[in-house]
């Protein structure tokens, strides 16, 4: 029972995977790690667990330094993205392994692990071998031999990004609900963005180097710090536009490719983006602030006119691509809407909730100091 | 037209695999004929293996060639000498063999492990017989001198453990690191690891090796014939014995060969299913 710190982390010099990563999580909290593939986010997770030597830093676990303590040493319990779960063994044996390591009586091990395996729902399966159970069964043995470890530190690798939605859909709920997880440091690792809003008791969005924005949930992907972990929270991505900021005597507009899109921006925005000397910005406008108004209704809001190029519909939600100008937009629409393609279609725009960034570094205009 | 095709097709596969079975048949006349020619001659008397014109089936039947092999006691102990030898061999190129291996595969990668391990390898490649002279020696000056198992079982490690110590590396480079890594984070120290997780996945490979390591102690006659002789005698050594006078017994040398082939055959019947198990088992994904 243990907080985790990580202080000024570094892994690797020509190219540098993480660089002076620093990080807290507090005791029983739920910790998410979202970003794209191939950003470094295992390596992360091999760093904390002492699988990789840091090259600078240090990692603490409770009031323990850990950096240079062995893995099989630090208390510390990982769900691998493969599951690495032992061929040879059952799936009995597979969730003991942590207690045989510790050479405990056979009744406490016996006892340990069914009920962790009825916790998961696999106690009928505890005599077969992992290659005779399905994906998700192997992921909850995963998961099972993570949980009787009792560890300080749960690291959790992917753990069901490469199931079906029906089964990744149960084990998020179960994930919500397995008091384990709840009582210890928990670094869970994603590329998915909804794993990452819907478990995280805060998330953390990671780019090159290391982490880009650390926030609740609501907080990142309402106020992303910047354009990439924009981009990273929400799906379908985040419209972005190259826009000009345009003073006349109505006050001031955010004008898209010269003029197709062209509104005022909100009060608050309109303040921020009034003291600009740079007119050259990005302006974010994520799908779910879009929407298709229908034909003859009064608008209250700004609108821009354009036509359907792709409209899929995917049952809860449909997702139509318009085309304004020379520019595509990306909205989500009511599921029993129908579009074809050409249709001219008017689209409002939900301004409060509209981005702005820096069209150099990217920043939130919004965010930090003006 | 696709009758056409069709007839035009398949008189052509139906050649290929006329042919094919031929060179099959050359292949089986070629492997076979020995041996059908041990089985025979095993069977016969002396008196009609000397004719000059062989016969292909035996008049006269002689079962009793089989017993009569054995009423030299020398024939059972070169036996069970050459087990003794060829076991011990075996197990010892299989320890020191696997745990070489282990360490090639995991801590010496790159130059330096590709280097040792293809100069380990590359002590098998030599000829045997440009080291005889010098290993007579080198046993002679021993407590244990040379004729005694424990120079044969010594010995033939030269020729076992490189190609013990090379299969085990490529068997333990196939074996996912991973599965170390989740059993280090269980729990285990890396030696308890080992014989946790990776030595039970590499048993298939090490069945191999066993085989290889016992067909080649069990079958060598070039060094046990100089070096041992005496005290210990092991069956390659003690077949050229069946003389009587100036006369070469055939038949009995024929019907103890017979005898020698049967333990390697026997065991490869039994250890036929471990050896040909995929390594890994569906360890990762699914």
């Amino acid at each position: 029972m243990a907080r985790l710190v990580l202080d000024e982390i570094c892994k690797g010099w020509d190219f540098p995977v993480l660089d002076r990563l620093s990080l807290t999580v507090e005791e029983g909290e739920f910790f998410v790690i979202v970003g794209p593939s191939g950003i470094g986010k295992t390596t992360l997770l091999r760093c904390v667990a002492g699988l990789e030597r840091l090259d600078a830093g240090r990692v603490f676990i409770g009031d323990r330094d850990a950096t240079t303590i062995k893995p099989y040493r630090r208390g510390v319990a990982m769900t691998f993205e493969s599951y690495a779960l032992y061929p040879h063994l059952s799936v009995y044996e597979n969730i003991a392994s942590p207690l045989r390591a510790r050479r405990l009586p056979k009744a406490t091990i016996d006892q340990t692990v069914a009920s962790v395996a009825s916790l998961l729902k696999i106690d009928h399966l505890l005599d077969r071998r992992p290659h005779e159970v399905s994906g998700g069964q192997k992921q909850r043995t995963a998961l099972g031999r993570t949980l009787v470890a009792k560890p300080d530190i749960f690291l959790l690798d992917e753990p069901i990004s490469h199931l079906d939605a029906k089964i990744r859909h149960e084990l998020r709920r179960q994930f919500h609900t397995l008091e384990e997880l709840r009582r210890v440091a928990t670094l869970y690792v994603t590329h998915d963005y909804s794993e990452a809003l819907s478990l995280g008791d805060r998330i953390g969005v990671m780019g090159k180097g290391g982490l880009i924005q650390v926030g609740s949930p609501r907080d990142v992907f309402e106020n992303p710090a910047d354009l990439f972990a924009a981009r990273v929270l929400g799906q379908p991505s985040i419209n972005e536009f190259q826009a000009m900021i345009e003073r006349d005597a109505n006050g001031i507009h955010v004008s898209v490719a010269d003029g197709a899109i062209r509104f005022p921006p909100a009060g608050p925005h309109a303040s921020v983006l009034g003291r600009r000397q740079d007119m050259g910005i990005s302006v974010g406008m994520r799908p779910q602030h879009l929407s298709v108004l229908p034909e003859g209704a009064e608008a209250n809001r700004p609108t821009v006119t354009g036509s359907v190029d792709v409209y899929e519909a995917l049952g809860a939600t449909g997702v139509l691509i318009a085309k304004v100008g020379d520019q595509q937009m990306t909205v989500i629409t009511p599921p029993e809407a129908h579009y074809q393609t050409g249709e001219p279609v008017r689209i409002a725009l939900d301004r409060d909730h509209f981005l702005y960034f820096d069209r150099g570094d990217g920043r939130n205009l919004m965010v930090g100091p003006h | 037209m696709s009758r056409t095709a069709a007839s035009a097709g398949q008189p052509n596969y139906r050649l290929i695999r006329y042919v094919l079975l031929a060179f099959l048949v050359i292949w089986l006349v070629f492997t076979l004929f020995p041996l059908y020619f041990a089985v025979i001659t095993a069977l016969k008397p002396v008196e009609e293996i000397n004719r000059m014109v062989p016969t292909f089936w035996p008049e006269t039947f002689r079962i009793d060639n089989f017993s009569g092999i054995f009423a030299d006691p020398g024939s059972l102990k070169s036996l069970i000498d050459s087990i003794i030898i060829a076991s011990a061999n075996t197990a010892l190129s299989l320890v020191l063999g696997t745990l070489a291996g282990y360490a090639l595969a995991r801590y010496l990668r790159g130059a330096l492990g590709e280097n040792l391990a293809f100069f380990i390898l590359s002590q098998r490649m030599f000829p045997p017989v440009a080291i005889l002279i010098p290993i007579f020696f080198l046993f002679d000056a021993t407590p244990w001198g040379t004729d005694s198992y424990i120079t044969l079982i010594l010995l033939y490690l030269v020729f076992n453990m490189p190609l013990a110590t090379w299969l085990m590396m490529v068997f333990f480079r196939d074996a996912p690191k991973e599965l170390e890594e989740a059993a280090y984070l269980d729990g285990y120290t890396p030696l308890r690891a080992f014989f946790k997780v990776t030595l039970p996945l590499v048993v298939p490979g090490m069945i191999s090796v066993a085989m290889l390591c016992w067909i080649f102690a069990w079958n060598e006659y070039l060094f046990a014939n100089l070096l041992t002789g005496t005290t210990v005698k092991t069956f390659p050594v003690h077949i050229p014995t069946f003389v009587a006078g100036s006369q070469t017994l055939w038949n009995f040398v024929m019907a103890f060969s017979l005898v020698a082939m049967l333990p390697p055959v026997i065991l490869f019947i039994i250890l036929r299913r471990y050896m040909v198990r995929g390594l890994s088992l569906g360890v990762v994904k699914g």
